[in-house]
């Protein structure tokens, strides 16, 4: 067992470190965004799964040659009203697994009950503020003359444009904006980026979350770029791009209009598509990494 | 609400359904959605002999700048509250944008 807990442990650093910056610094998840976002999916998986894991066969080991084994022991132990005999450093791997699973768990309730209490108020002052647009069903004008236009995801989602993006663009510009934003909405972007943002913010010293959380979040644009491109033309697309991108107060910054150029090239140029078998292969290992601490863990 | 906001005052229920008369509100009706509304923040009242008095906690247009200082300043570490279609903007740059806005 303690070469089980070890190797679960070694698991979890590489996926936590290295695997999340070369991830994140890869170039083929723009070929493919769907498959590199089940990736990190399987990374963020598999690593907390190893992590947590590693404490517990590590802490359980001399109960039993197995988790399931020693897990059983230790409950059969304690319903006899008796403590399992655990060294110290059992005792300590342990709590400290414990410790990291309350306090991922303690982040990701406090993150969504924040995100969900905001959002519950920015629809409220929405549906008192917004005049429906007629054009498109669900969609709400905002009167303001800054352009911006985004969505507010969840069961009761929205749709809003500012009067300022009706008055930049034209209405197949207009609709190359919303058919971004109903891309987000419809794939629930908003629950693949969440468990990011509780890694992000349980270890924000750990390099590879942040850069997770930074490359899982431009993943999902891409993606809502390639169903947006499918929907209208890509020149419409970048049309509404440009033009919402030149007179957006961020225009001013310069990460924003570089991220903007390189979201333009993608769209003009879109790189070759991963070829199909590939594809299948990145599925396949997205799969296995999951399965990989799963077994070890779960091996009697 | 647009009651709320273009009375400029405090107003009573009464009023409201007045203001609102081809409507043909119950008084209860009116008393519910003020009540749903104070609920919400939107909305304070203070006691003036047998009455409420209702007022809107802020403007209209207050209201929607604070919509769109929500929109702008969207960012991934929110918990994507929302998503916006011009990307988000990293912390550091934020405090700039701010600045521009105001």
């Amino acid at each position: 067992m303690e070469s089980t807990a070890l190797g679960l442990l070694v698991l979890g650093v590489l996926l936590a470190e290295p695997v999340s910056r070369a991830l994140a610094g890869a170039h083929w998840p723009a070929r493919d965004p769907v498959g590199a976002l089940l990736a990190w999916q399987a990374v963020g998986l598999a690593g907390g799964l190893a992590l947590l894991g590693s404490g517990v066969v590590y802490g359980l080991a001399p109960l039993g040659p197995s988790l399931p084994v020693a897990f059983r022991t230790a409950v059969d132990t304690l319903a006899a009203g008796r403590l399992p005999a655990l060294g110290v450093t059992h005792v300590l791997a342990l709590l400290a697994a414990l410790a990291l699973a309350l306090r991922l768990v303690s982040v990701l309730v406090a993150v969504t009950v924040r995100t969900l209490r905001a959002r519950q108020r920015h629809r409220d002052l929405l549906d008192l503020l917004g005049t429906p647009w007629p054009a498109v069903p669900g969609a709400r004008v905002l009167d303001h003359p800054v352009p911006v236009a985004y969505c507010l995801p969840g069961l009761r989602s929205r749709l809003v444009v500012s009067a300022g993006v009706l008055d930049a663009l034209d209405p197949p510009a207009v609709r190359a904006v919303l058919a971004h934003e109903q891309a987000h909405l419809r794939e629930r972007h908003d629950l693949v980026v969440l468990p990011f943002v509780a890694w992000g913010a349980t270890a924000p010293f750990v390099r590879g979350m942040v850069c997770a959380q930074v490359a899982v979040a431009a993943l999902i644009e891409m993606r809502a770029d390639d169903v947006a491109a499918s929907a209208v033309t890509a020149r419409q697309l970048t049309g509404a791009l440009r033009t919402m991108g030149g007179a957006a107060p961020a225009a001013a910054l310069s990460s924003f209009t570089d991220a903007l150029d390189t979201r333009l090239h993608r769209i003009t140029e879109p790189p070759r598509p991963l070829p199909l078998a590939v594809q299948v292969l990145v599925r396949l290992a997205a799969a296995g990494l999951v399965g990989i601490p799963t077994l070890l863990l779960l091996m009697p | 609400m647009e009651t709320l906001w273009s009375a400029g005052g405090p107003v009573t229920a009464r009023d409201v359904q007045d203001a609102l008369a081809h409507r043909e509100l119950a008084t209860t009706t009116v008393l519910t959605v003020l009540g749903r509304l104070e609920r919400k923040g939107l909305v304070t009242r203070e006691r003036e002999g047998r009455a409420h008095r209702y007022r809107a906690v802020a403007s209209r247009e207050d209201h929607v700048a604070e919509l769109m200082r929500d929109a702008l300043d969207a960012a991934p570490d929110r918990g994507a509250a929302l998503a916006r279609f011009l990307g988000s903007i990293p912390e550091d740059e934020r405090a700039k944008l701010r600045d521009l806005l105001d």
